[in-house]
């Protein structure tokens, strides 16, 4: 009974610690705070509060008609001002020189290219880098997508520490004389962890590389494979070319060279970005965290997990990484060496991963929260009466993706009909509750100077009409329709409004088919669905989050839909430096969408917090961002 | 030197069970649908080909299997695919002392609430205490833990405000999850002590203890109770398991960061090394925790044989 007694008291305090000054659920546990490693809203709450990058995605301007204040990136972070070319393609940022990391280094230009590398960098593997793509070059480094004749670096197998990708090995610059690659029938893109599987290049590849130093030109072959491997000996013999083979040497990678990638630092302070075309969102993706710069001795001397840790992060942002407990919380406290640490009002900051809604909310209404992000969906009509809760539409919309490759909804009369026959306010007001709009587009209102494209009101005639014209009269002849959800009550409530609407509209037979998230994605990705829920929250305040998904073959797709005139238009758009004429594209684009149907809008979501009182500077956005550092506590300090 | 034996002999089948664990869930794993690279948003082949390799996904089944085996057996789970900044030794070596604390003093309170009250319903038999002792015994048995965590929170944290609602940080936050582990395994030693205890009552030596002219307080805590220990002790075993296993839906709900959370994410997001470093935990924990019970048993009864 003693050990019992005494297990207990080590147990416990070994987890003592008393609550931060402001506290609040993230709803989850981040998967990473490496900023080039990190997807998804959680972890980037949290990393805009350990790093930043050149600019901030702030709150700023006069709120809307709901509310909702327009949030814009400004060069109030590492970069103190920014130039943009007069046609659009290069973007100068200027270091503010107080900018510091946490240890006290410089912030510079040269963090920023190398952070950039990192982030690009194909062993690194991050899952947002075609952020990055609109740099010149950018995606022939990333993808490995070398040709003859192109600029290449060449990493040598003499990394200083083994298993670790920084410091890197020596790089040799050199131009790619050949690409060997073995013949298209029996190339297998099978990678042995330092190959290239999956992109244009083969793995078993074999590089010739002509290097020029000192006016002596050397050329030696490499290859990214072992030596021994069968496809490159296979490789080798069959060879009958011009150069020589025999002294081939097995090296960690041969990339497109960083060096001729629009990414550049022109001074300590002065960083350069050249991009392939007008891309008048690119400050939205500059503010974006994953191209926050990280900190490149302490990630080399600790390795790239490592550096993560409390005790050896070095960040630049207004808080620092005090202590994780995993599945816990994260303890950040203020930054004294942040440039604007002085107008940082909070001193430390618990970041909770609650996953349970009522956890949560209890704990919000037992005051051991300051911020509830996610409150129970059934309790929102009684949230809603409260002062606390701060609602307003952002930036996502709920839609149904329709496989356009399965019969009849191959038909788009019958998707359309679909669509016109569900009753979306219905789903908005008995369902969802929390004041969503019925959604008519996919795009949802509020981007500036963005008119969203229109599919229809709920119109059971025209729906009827539309499907008689299909072949379909008064639904006969329409096979069983199926919903694929993922395990959720309100996805499952939603499904069954809608099973009812087209049973009751169309006569369609509807049946509904939930599987657990993880199946459920690999059910999408492979298209072994008739109508799936989905939903899309956007990356940047611009009609092209939304828009590019839907592009032939696009990852996010998933529909089997195809339109070469939609593809050519979002290409289009991204050439066009003209805002208007930009914004008249993409509305005709989005029409295409509405008009073909293979997504279905259901709603716009809005966003749900539950704030206290006594939490000041939260204001309600577009895209339900609350950076920590413009947060301050009243300090007559009000009980919920 | 039989208790050496003994303790041999367990050990080498728990190495047998450990690896038969480990080849069923290391294949199960990979059957079911989904995998730990999937996310919302689809990856570019470039990406997806580096992280398998990354993770040695890429590799023929059999190779991740004996490459996975090896690591296994020096200890090293790798790295946790859902938590990129841990490697899995990292997560079970914060979540293992969280879960332990919350069982042990679940375990603690089963045990004294438990016997307490099934001593005094035995002594006290057919009294007002018996009844209502053991219709609460009863109803700890019935109701599901999370039940009971859901009308313990209205109560304690809403009504009366004597504890916070969730969280791990203090004394105050252990209390209401530990009690909600324990209540039903309290019930069962209740139950079990009072039919132990009525059992040795009834017998001579009580009798013969009584005549010596003992006072009731010695008869029964000395005499009585080690006797009526015995169902209860063997029952340990199972109970150390519910317990293991109670605890999964409890930390949940009180935001506790232990050993059950860690394993039911990783087998939602399929994160095979740490599901895989959960799974093996528990597996040598309860081989563990029956093989001390079996030894306990043996010592409080000279009778029951090692083998």
């Amino acid at each position: 009974m003693f050990i019992a007694g005494f297990a207990v008291v080590w147990a416990v305090n070994l987890g003592t610690l008393p609550p931060a000054e402001f506290v609040f659920n993230n709803g989850t546990e981040v998967k990473t705070i490496d900023p080039a490693k990190a997807t998804g809203v959680p972890e980037g709450r949290v990393i805009n509060a350990l790093y930043e990058g050149l600019l901030r995605s702030v709150p700023d301007g006069e709120p809307d008609e709901l509310g909702r204040t327009p949030t814009k990136p400004k060069p109030v972070a590492m970069a103190d001002s920014y130039q943009v070319s007069d046609d659009g393609t290069v973007y100068t940022f200027h270091i503010r020189e107080d900018a510091k990391w946490s240890n006290g280094d410089s912030v510079t230009a040269i963090d920023f290219a190398w952070s950039w590398m990192r982030f690009l960098h194909p062993e690194t593997a991050s899952e947002y880098n075609y952020q990055l793509f609109y740099a010149k070059n950018a995606s022939k480094f990333a993808l490995v997508d070398l040709h003859e004749g192109d600029p290449v670096e060449v990493e040598m197998k003499d990394r200083p520490v083994a298993g670790q990708m920084f410091p890197r090995g020596t790089v040799r610059r050199g131009s790619l004389l050949a690409l060997i690659q073995p013949p298209a029938e029996d190339s297998h893109t099978q990678d042995d962890g330092h190959g290239h599987g999956g992109s244009g290049i083969s793995g078993t590849s074999i590089f010739v590389v002509e290097f020029d130093d000192k006016s002596e030109k050397t050329i030696q072959a490499f290859t990214t494979q072992s030596l021994d491997d069968e496809g490159i000996q296979a490789l080798v013999k069959s060879y009958q070319g011009m150069h020589d083979l025999s002294e081939l040497s097995s090296v960690e990678h041969v990339l497109f060279d960083f060096q001729h990638v629009g990414i550049k630092a022109l001074s300590t302070h002065e960083f350069e970005v050249t991009l392939n075309s007008p891309t008048p969102y690119f400050p939205e993706l500059v503010a974006f965290y994953p191209l926050h710069p990280v900190h490149r001795p302490s990630l080399e001397e600790h390795g790239d997990r490592e550096f993560t840790k409390p005790g050896k992060i070095v960040g630049n942002g207004p808080f620092l990484l005090k202590e994780r407990r995993i599945r816990d919380r994260l303890r950040l406290v203020k930054n004294e060496m942040y440039w604007n640490a002085p107008n940082v009002k909070l001193k430390s900051v618990d970041v909770l991963a609650i996953q349970s809604e009522t956890t949560s909310l209890n704990m919000y209404l037992n005051g051991q929260l300051d911020w509830d992000t996610k409150p129970p969906n059934t309790l929102i009509p009684l949230l809603k009466e409260r002062d606390d809760f701060v609602s307003t539409p952002f930036l996502a919309c709920y839609f149904y993706r329709v496989n356009t490759s399965k019969p009849p909804l191959d038909n788009p009369l019958v998707r359309k009909a679909l669509n016109m026959a569900i009753d979306k306010q219905t789903i908005v007001d008995s369902i969802v509750k929390g004041g969503q709009v019925p959604a008519r587009s996919f795009v949802p209102p509020g981007m500036n100077g963005y008119q969203s494209g229109y599919c229809g009101e709920y119109d059971v005639e025209q729906a009827k009409r539309l499907l008689a014209e299909a072949g379909y009269p008064n639904g006969k002849g329409l096979p069983t329709i199926e919903i694929l959800y993922n395990t959720a009550d309100s996805h499952r409530d939603i499904a069954e409004v809608i099973q009812q609407d087209w049973k009751k509209n169309l006569g369609v037979d509807v049946s509904l088919r939930n599987l657990e998230w993880g199946t459920f994605l690999d059910t999408l990705r492979v298209g072994d669905y008739m109508v799936s829920r989905s939903g899309w929250i956007g990356d940047y305040a611009d009609p092209n989050t939304f828009l590019d998904m839907f592009v032939t073959d696009g990852p996010n797709n998933q529909t089997k839909w195809s339109n070469s005139l939609y593809d050519e238009g979002i290409e289009k758009a991204k050439y066009e430096s003209d805002p208007v004429r930009r914004m008249a594209i993409f509305k005709e684009m989005e029409q295409t969408l509405m008009d073909e149907q293979p997504i279905i809008p259901i709603y716009f979501y809005v966003s749900l917090n539950m704030v206290n009182s006594r939490v000041k500077g939260f204001t309600a956005n577009l895209q339900d961002v609350h950076p920590l550092h413009l947060l301050s506590l009243d300090s007559e300090g009000a009980e919920p | 030197m039989q208790v050496l034996t003994f303790l041999f002999k367990r050990f080498g089948w728990m190495i047998i069970t450990v690896w038969i664990v480990f080849t069923v869930s290391f294949f199960l794993m990979r059957q079911i649908p989904g995998g730990p690279l999937n996310g919302e948003r689809v990856l570019s082949e470039a990406v997806r080909a580096r992280l398998e390799a990354r993770y040695n996904l890429d590799a023929p089944i059999s190779e991740q299997y004996f490459t996975h085996l090896w690591n296994t057996v020096r200890l090293d789970f790798g790295p946790s695919f859902k938590m990129q900044d841990f490697t899995v030794n990292e997560v079970l070596a914060q979540g293992f002392p969280v879960s332990a604390a919350l069982g042990i003093l679940g375990m603690v309170f089963a045990i004294t609430i438990g016997m307490t009250s099934g001593v005094v319903s035995a002594v006290r038999r057919n009294s007002v205490y018996d009844y209502s002792f053991m219709l609460l015994a009863t109803l700890g048995i019935a109701i599901p833990n999370f039940v009971l965590a859901a009308m313990l929170i209205v109560i304690f944290v809403f009504n009366l405000q004597m504890f916070p609602a969730a969280g791990w940080g203090d004394i105050s936050q252990i209390i209401l999850p530990a009690f909600c582990l324990g209540a039903p395994f309290a019930g069962y030693i209740a139950r079990l002590t009072r039919t132990g205890m009525l059992e040795v009552l009834g017998n001579d030596y009580i009798r013969t203890a009584y005549a010596k002219g003992l006072s009731p307080r010695t008869v029964v805590l000395k005499h009585g109770l080690r006797g009526a220990l015995l169902p209860v002790v063997s029952y340990l075993g199972p109970a150390i398991a519910g317990i293991l296993t109670g605890s999964l839906v409890l930390e949940r709900i009180f935001v506790i960061p232990g050993m059950g959370s860690h394993f039911i994410e990783a087998a939602i997001q399929r994160d095979y090394t740490l599901a895989m470093g959960a799974l093996l935990t528990y597996t040598v924990l309860l081989f563990v925790m029956n093989t001390l019970v079996d030894l306990a048993y043996s010592i409080i009864d000279p009778r029951v044989k090692l083998e």
